[in-house]
């Protein structure tokens, strides 16, 4: 009993046998056992007993990687990554000019901003993904489509934290720029415009997640080329190698946006402080 | 006129000319706000002259509408009846020939010390001043003290730290006429007379009008030519005070003489009930 009561209340890595405490408390240990759980995991779906219906369906880890294999040496793996990103920049960097120049327009001139102000939130609550199919019936299934409908979903996020962050400028600090003969311009650019930047980047910040999803599900529904199209030609094709494949494309894709986002803000935000 | 001492002295070391019209003047100057659609009598009709060159506190409890008195001056408000002159002008735009250092301190987050302070020689109407920004800049910190804080921001100041850039930034650009809401409040007692000091030298000696709000009694007579003392809900002049005590003043002895003690001692009286009567609302 005594025991037991000291055992729980030394520290946790003192705890056990040393190869456990190996295993789990340091960094290459936890990497080993992560890498482990995987490859059991995959030999396991290699290795189990399918008939062709269910190895159709199922696939396995050796047809993926030879999928996989072929998209890269005849270049369609780089054609359909480099769509998804070149939708994705573009409709972003757009959605983001756009937003954050219209968002200062409408926070300078409140009085815009109170004319057409239901219009905007009313944009701003529909889903922008629901406009996908008009956009195709207007621009085609082509690039343009995707760009024009991630961009106006950039365009509203940057736009209302735009609005908001130049409504939000303190109006005495405003006030006191006046008293000392600034004028109109001045105030734009001295506090104004500054006063306003946080509120850009964090909408912009938000917007690159927005931006991939919808990117994304665009190239799902109907598309030419792109990882969604990828993944949703594979599955029309009944190719189930293909579909994994394509997720595992995405997969890399995603946690290395996240990863250099993540690195990117902590950059800045350290800069900020 | 007792309260002229001042002024005389100053015209004898400055051959500053004296006009007889005042600087500011307010006559039957009204203010009501509405809130939640009830009409509140913040200020009842005053009349008040503030004489080029001279040194006027207001004092009285919270809520007596000093605060309003300084932004009407400034322009920032209007009043709801009477006139404000500045210079036998009506005020109906934002007043640029004044310096207002409001109770909130208004830096700019994303300035350092320095940058908040010399905000005023960026602008346009000051372009020839831009040649010597640098180092008014820099004397004008030296003077409030905040050596060593030309770079930092004002998140990384104390509240004291942040009136005295306040202060600095509205001293820095020398306007005609002061307008100080309770600038030293957050200050510690010692530092608060070496900012007296300071702001006695640099109103004298630059002819500033000044119009200084504070609640500290003390702080009032020992700068002031004359104190005001206001009655509040509504905001009404109880009593006006010419401040005889002879300049320069030392800020640091003043407060013990006699002279100092029994006008202090006045005042009190006529504040003490509007303070009572304020705390119990």
């Amino acid at each position: 009993m005594t025991a037991s009561i000291r055992a729980s209340t030394t520290s946790r890595s003192e705890n056990g046998p040393r190869w456990r405490q190996k295993l789990l408390f340091t960094r290459a240990g936890r990497t080993t056992v992560r890498l482990a759980a995987v490859a059991a995991i995959l030999l396991f779906w290699q290795l189990m007993p399918m008939d062709r219906s269910a190895k159709m369906w199922a696939s396995d880890p050796a047809a993926i990687v030879a999928t996989l294999w072929d998209w890269i040496l005849d270049g369609s793996l780089w054609h359909h990554l480099g769509a998804t990103l070149l939708v994705m920049s573009l409709g972003y960097v757009i959605g983001c000019a756009v937003g954050a120049a219209l968002g200062l327009v409408f926070g300078f001139f409140p009085f815009f901003y109170r004319i057409l102000a239901p219009y905007i939130s009313a944009f701003y609550a529909l889903p922008k993904i629901a406009l996908a199919p008009l956009f195709i019936i207007l621009l085609g299934v082509g690039v343009e489509s995707k760009v024009a409908l991630v961009a106006l979903t950039v365009f509203f996020l940057v736009l209302n934290s735009t609005i908001e962050g130049a409504r939000n400028v303190d109006p005495d600090s405003v006030e006191g720029l006046i008293l000392m003969g600034s004028t109109r311009s001045e105030i734009v650019a001295k506090v104004l415009l500054p006063a306003s930047m946080p509120w850009i980047f964090t909408g912009m910040r938000i917007a690159v997640r927005y931006a991939f999803t919808n990117t994304l599900l665009a190239e799902l529904i109907a598309a030419n080329s792109g990882l969604g199209y990828l993944i949703q030609y594979n599955s029309a094709t009944f190719d189930s190698s293909g579909v994994y494949a394509s997720i595992l494309v995405l997969v890399v894709f995603s946690v290395t946006l996240t990863e250099i986002l993540t690195r990117l803000e902590k950059h800045l935000g350290a800069r900020h402080e | 006129m007792p309260s002229n001492t001042r002024n005389n002295l100053l015209r004898a070391v400055s051959k500053q000319p004296l006009e007889d019209t005042p600087k500011i003047r307010l006559t039957e100057v009204a203010k009501n706000f509405s809130v939640r659609g009830q009409d509140i009598e913040a200020l009842r009709p005053i009349n008040l002259e503030i004489r080029p060159c001279e040194f006027v506190a207001l004092v009285g409890p919270s809520g007596c509408g000093k605060s309003t008195i300084l932004n009407m001056v400034a322009g920032l408000m209007k009043p709801s009846s009477g006139a404000v002159l500045y210079d036998n002008k009506a005020v109906t735009e934002p007043n640029r020939n004044i310096g207002y250092m409001t109770q909130k301190d208004t830096l700019l987050p994303w300035r350092t010390t320095a940058q908040n302070i010399g905000i005023s020689l960026e602008l346009k109407c000051r372009a020839n001043e831009r040649g010597q920004a640098r180092d008014r800049i820099a004397q004008i910190i030296e003077l409030v003290g905040l050596k060593g804080f030309e770079h930092h921001y004002p998140s990384e100041l104390s509240g004291g730290m942040r009136k005295r850039v306040a202060l600095a930034r509205t001293l820095l650009y020398q306007p005609e006429t002061l307008l100080m809401d309770e600038p030293f409040g957050a200050l510690d007692a010692q530092l608060k007379l070496v900012m007296l000091d300071q702001l006695q030298r640099l109103t004298a000696t630059r002819h500033m009008t000044v119009l200084f709000v504070t609640h500290d009694l003390g702080e009032a007579i020992t700068l002031a030519d004359r104190v005001v003392v206001f009655g509040a809900r509504p905001g009404r002049i109880r009593t006006v005070r010419t401040i005889n005590l002879p300049r320069p003043r030392d800020v640091f002895k003043i407060r013990f003489t006699e002279a100092f003690a029994r006008i202090h001692e006045d005042l009190w009286d006529e504040l003490k009930d509007e303070v009572m009567q304020g705390s119990d609302v």
